[in-house]
């Protein structure tokens, strides 16, 4: 198991943003729904070795974060996107990748190929020496996947990935993620149904800080059948299960 | 058997990522490579070059700032530059920090290269180049002060290093409590206007700040409760993670 996550909790002073969540992933995309606010980002932000939980137990690929040496081992081996990509506007995209794959300890030697394929990868070739303030939302957003990926991480962590992305990239982001998926665990936060629908094999939906339904994609349209509203299954599904939760 | 037409097949995708990796990739100047090498981190040392407070518009605005007091230490003979150079190093040490003036700070969170180390790295560079510009200034002011062939050297003034430490060491402490680089350069340099003021009150020398003697153990303490709590506040809680 790449993640390994017992009744973690994180408190921000009186509110508790994630409230006693146990959680086990490996390889494959692993879906996180929920509304605003309901502890996604947080939880990511847990993974990603930002911030430490207040209580609760978590490994991230079979180490202890919360030590130097391991948390230093697991970063080399992470990918991760923020909700708010930063960005320095002065840099160009290949300079940008380039930081954070150093900052990620890749050998310099291998670090001009990482690059380029990752800027390949999300479509960016053509903008590679373009400065990041000229570029659109979407394609910051692509930016910003193609650092997360620059070292082919074991864990990727994206949150609100295909915000700003036109439906063609979309389409063909949700493509890198089956790719990425056969060999990494790629946790993947979002509003969009339709995006877990198309590219996870696993779904969790968080409300409140807790995880209130763990299971396939098609495991959670199926909750969706007698009750629930939406469009889609899946989201007939998400509904269902969230006013099952409130009840 | 392998078919000797595939043998010969070229695979373009790889031979295009070649090209772009040579096209892409920038040559670090002289002074990355150096840095890289002596921090033995790559990394580390692209970090130390996007130091705010190390880029060339702060740079050459504290070597106006310096240069104007060296100029003012020679005409009104007050050491000014003493005076001046903990107050700047203290806004560019806090502007080391990450959180509000790095963009990438979430993302920089969650590197292998740590953000204390990068912090540290910062912190050490800001200050030694602080030290030499204000030296330098102290230089000429003395030297424009005492004339020539006067033993100039011997008038340069070293006493302010040690403030200078106590005000960056505040800064940043402050900086990464309130995680805020402007609440530590304003601290800092708030902090120096006082203690510069109440000097003045207290001997009636308006240098007295920079330039008594007995001040300097009380600096020396507080720059390292200062250094303390920096390091505390940006300590990860081991275990816990």
């Amino acid at each position: 198991m790449n993640i390994e996550i017992t009744d973690l909790t994180r408190r921000f002073g009186r509110n508790q943003a994630v409230a006693g969540v146990s959680l086990h992933a490996g390889p494959g995309v692993f879906g996180l729904l929920g509304p605003n606010g309901a502890g996604k980002t947080t939880l990511l932000r847990m993974m990603a070795t930002v911030i430490p939980p207040t209580t609760g137990r978590l490994r991230l690929l079979g180490r202890d974060p919360g030590t130097y040496g391991p948390r230093r081992e697991v970063r080399r081996r992470l990918g991760y996107l923020p909700q708010n990509l930063g960005y320095y506007p002065g840099f160009t995209v290949a300079e940008f990748v380039e930081y954070f794959a150093l900052l990620k300890e890749m050998p310099a030697a291998r670090v001009p190929a990482a690059v380029a394929t990752a800027v390949e990868r999300v479509d960016l070739g053509g903008r590679a020496r373009t400065k990041l303030r000229t570029l659109s939302g979407g394609m910051l957003r692509r930016v910003g996947i193609a650092q997360a990926i620059v070292n082919e991480p074991e864990l990727l962590l994206l949150d609100e990935p295909t915000a700003g992305l036109d439906p063609e990239q979309r389409v063909r982001f949700r493509a890198l993620l089956r790719e990425l998926g056969q060999r990494a665990t790629v946790v993947v936060s979002t509003h969009l149904v339709e995006d877990v629908g198309a590219a996870c094999s696993q779904v969790a939906l968080m409300d409140e800080g807790k995880i209130v339904f763990d299971g396939t994609p098609g495991e959670l349209t199926a909750r969706g059948t007698e009750q629930g509203t939406g469009d889609a299954p899946l989201e007939r599904g998400y509904t269902a299960v969230l006013a099952a939760a409130r009840a | 058997m392998s078919d000797p037409c595939h043998d010969g097949d070229v695979d373009l995708d790889r031979v295009w990522i070649s090209v772009a990796a040579q096209v892409w990739r920038r040559q670090p100047g002289w002074l990355e490579r150096t840095a890289g090498r002596l921090l033995r981190s790559p990394g580390l040392a692209r970090a130390l070059l996007t130091t705010p407070s190390l880029l060339l518009p702060w740079l050459l605005t504290s070597i106006a700032v310096l240069a104007a007091g060296a100029a003012a230490t020679t005409d009104s003979r007050q050491p000014l530059v003493a005076l001046l150079a903990p107050a700047v190093a203290a806004a560019a040490i806090a502007y080391c920090y990450g959180p509000g003036i790095d963009p990438a700070w979430e993302l920089s969170c969650s590197m292998a290269v740590s953000d204390r180390m990068v912090l540290l790295t910062r912190a050490l560079a800001v200050f030694g180049v602080n030290a030499v510009l204000g030296l330098a200034a102290s230089a000429a002011s003395a030297a424009s002060a005492s004339g020539p062939g006067s033993g100039t050297a011997a008038a340069v003034t070293f006493g302010w290093l040690i403030p200078m430490t106590a005000v960056c060491a505040f800064a940043l402490a402050v900086a990464t409590v309130t995680r805020s680089a402007s609440a530590g350069a304003t601290a800092g340099t708030g902090a120096w206007l006082i203690t510069v003021l109440s000097g003045r009150v207290a001997s009636g020398h308006f240098a007295a700040a920079a330039t008594d003697t007995v001040l300097f153990l009380p600096y020396l303490a507080i720059g390292a409760v200062c250094a303390a709590v920096a390091l505390y506040a940006t300590r990860i809680p081991r275990g816990t993670l």
